[in-house]
């Protein structure tokens, strides 16, 4: 399995914003983590990714703990993800924020950077031709050399996976990748979404539109008041009493 | 000619090298978005090293100056390893308390000869004066004497470091690790999670910021004669922050143009001297308010190549620009 989260807790002084959360994800299947707001899911990409430090519990990435990991680190171990509120380097272009994705996945320091060493500029030659091509799957080759922050806010977000694809992660995090985007928009990027894990990425989706998450998880987690309620294939959850309560609002008589 | 070669105007050329190189020092530390006060410090120690070296153990300049800058580089490890978890304004605070505490530590240690300074430190343009001397040129070459071909010298060398430093500089901002730094800068956390190890890449910059620093302090020392503590106080480190202020931060051109403007505008305004910190003060608000990403940013840069890339390009139809090439 790529990663497997055992009695996850987090408290936040006395918040429980995680309570013993378990489950697992395998290669590249994608997982959704749906749930009302507030109920600890950008909590559990916080832990997933080393920002903030479990309270107990495990992370096991590759059956190694990520636990005490600094977030570049477990980037660099193959896990990558977008923000709920986009952060995308705002000057820098768009090519350019692909390139710093790939930061983990290259070499050249300082010297091989200032005198343009042969084996630098292959490098660098290589990680552009990558990065153009992340450009192109994610369909905003035209905006290479436009600003981050002048782009519209579709393209910001697939401009921010294709960052997080350039560190060639095992794993993506997407935290609400459909925010804020209309039909169409949501449309395409589901397609998007299936294209990365038909390349053998596994995705740990986090989104409440429902009609994405039903239509392309394999496996979908359920979070309330930071415990799971429920776990299983959608259609299960769909039906699931407890999370029709919780999340989708009770049936009316 | 006469004119030109007076003494007083090649001094306040090597002012403006050395200012020049202090800029590049703030903008390199800059780079990572780290507001730094404490190059004035950096400078200090780079600059009594190098002067100590130089007085007390005969140790010969080129020598000396990057030994200087060693040091502040190991000041700065003391120093940044604690600070670079700081962000803002509180690093600003930090160190600019460093930097009065490396002036307090000068004024009070006897090596250093307290709040009387260093003086008769070797200087650079009478060595190599006598160097010329030596090889026969006494008399000096068409109309210019020894002395002055001396500190021409000086500006000869003090210019080709600044040029590598700019070179330095340039290169490194369009290298990967200029592109962690720009990352850092735009959102430290955003680049930690994009598998940049921020830690690291500030402390480098850091480090890179008081090495030059150093140096500048290290040439500074041998082309007054004279250091005191006084040369390093508050004023020095918001005059070198005042270079990327005035000039801008995003491109090693700003802080350059800002060192060049803030060195030479006193002595344009002679009459206007007393007001010096005044006229600084109203720039940095007048800066502020009306253009926050100084003189030069990377718009400014972006606007002049397209005007001055747009003329050839329409003489020569079937050239693409490069820009838009794929």
């Amino acid at each position: 399995m790529t990663l497997a989260v055992e009695q996850l807790t987090k408290q936040f002084g006395g918040l429980m914003a995680l309570s013993n959360v378990n489950f697992i994800v395998n290669p590249g299947q994608i997982v959704g983590v749906i749930g009302p707001n507030g109920a600890g899911k950008t909590t559990l990409f916080n832990l997933i990714t080393g920002v903030l430090p479990p309270s107990s519990g495990k992370i096991l990435y590759d059956n190694r703990s990520l636990i005490g990991l600094k977030p570049h680190k477990i980037t660099e171990l193959g896990i990558a993800r977008t923000f709920q509120n986009i952060r995308l380097f705002g000057h820098l272009t768009a090519l350019d924020n692909v390139l710093v994705g790939a930061h983990c996945r290259t070499k050249s320091g300082l010297w091989e950077g200032i005198w343009h060493t042969r084996t630098q500029q292959q490098e660098e030659k290589i990680t552009r031709d990558k990065a153009r091509e992340l450009l192109a799957l994610v369909g905003i080759s035209e905006e290479e050399s436009s600003l981050a922050a002048a782009l519209p806010y579709g393209k910001q977000r697939r401009l921010e996976i294709a960052r997080a694809l350039a560190s060639k992660p095992n794993l993506l995090l997407l935290d609400e990748p459909a925010a804020g985007m209309n039909e169409s928009e949501t449309d395409d990027l589901q397609l998007l979404i299936k294209k990365i894990q038909e390349l053998g990425t596994a995705i740990i989706l986090i989104e409440h539109d429902m009609g994405l998450v039903m239509n392309i998880c394999n496996k979908l987690v359920v979070l309330n008041f930071g415990r799971k309620i429920a776990e299983g294939v959608p259609q299960m959850i769909q039906n699931d009493p407890a999370v029709i309560e919780a999340y989708l609002g009770k049936e009316e008589e | 000619m006469e004119t030109l070669l007076n003494p007083y105007y090649l001094q306040l050329i090597m002012f403006i090298i050395i200012n020049a190189i202090l800029g590049i020092s703030i903008y390199l530390t800059l780079a990572t978005g780290q507001l730094s006060l404490g190059n004035a410090g950096f400078m200090s120690i780079g600059a009594y090293v190098s002067a100590l070296l130089t007085l007390k153990t005969g140790v010969p300049l080129y020598v000396a100056v990057p030994l200087g800058g060693v040091a502040a580089c190991l000041m700065a490890a003391v120093i940044g390893i604690p600070t670079t978890r700081l962000r803002g304004i509180y690093l600003a605070i930090a160190t600019l308390g460093f930097g009065e505490v490396v002036r307090v530590i000068i004024l009070n240690l006897t090596i250093t000869n307290g709040a009387l300074g260093l003086s008769g430190i070797p200087s650079m343009s009478i060595m190599i004066s006598k160097n010329l001397t030596a090889l026969g040129l006494a008399a000096g070459i068409g109309g210019i004497n020894v002395k002055q071909l001396g500190t021409i010298s000086v500006i000869l060398i003090l210019a080709g470091i600044l040029g590598l430093l700019v070179f330095f500089a340039l290169r490194l901002s369009t290298s990967r690790l200029g592109r962690a730094f720009a990352a850092i800068k735009a959102d430290e956390h955003a680049a930690e999670i994009s598998g940049i190890n921020t830690r690291y890449y500030k402390l480098l910059a850091f480090f890179m910021g008081a090495f030059v620093a150093g140096i500048a302090g290290g040439l500074a020392a041998h082309i007054t004669f004279y250091i005191g503590p006084k040369d390093f106080a508050y004023h020095r480190a918001v005059e070198i922050l005042l270079f990327a202020v005035l000039g801008g931060s995003d491109v090693v051109w700003g802080p350059l143009l800002g060192s060049i403007i803030l060195t030479s505008l006193p002595e344009v305004l002679r009459f206007a001297s007393e007001y010096r910190e005044m006229i600084y003060g109203g720039i940095l608000v007048t800066m502020m308010a009306f253009r926050p990403q100084g003189l030069i940013s990377e718009e400014t840069l972006r606007f002049w190549r397209k005007k001055l890339t747009s003329r050839p390009t329409t003489s020569k139809p079937g050239e693409i620009p490069r820009r838009t090439a794929k």
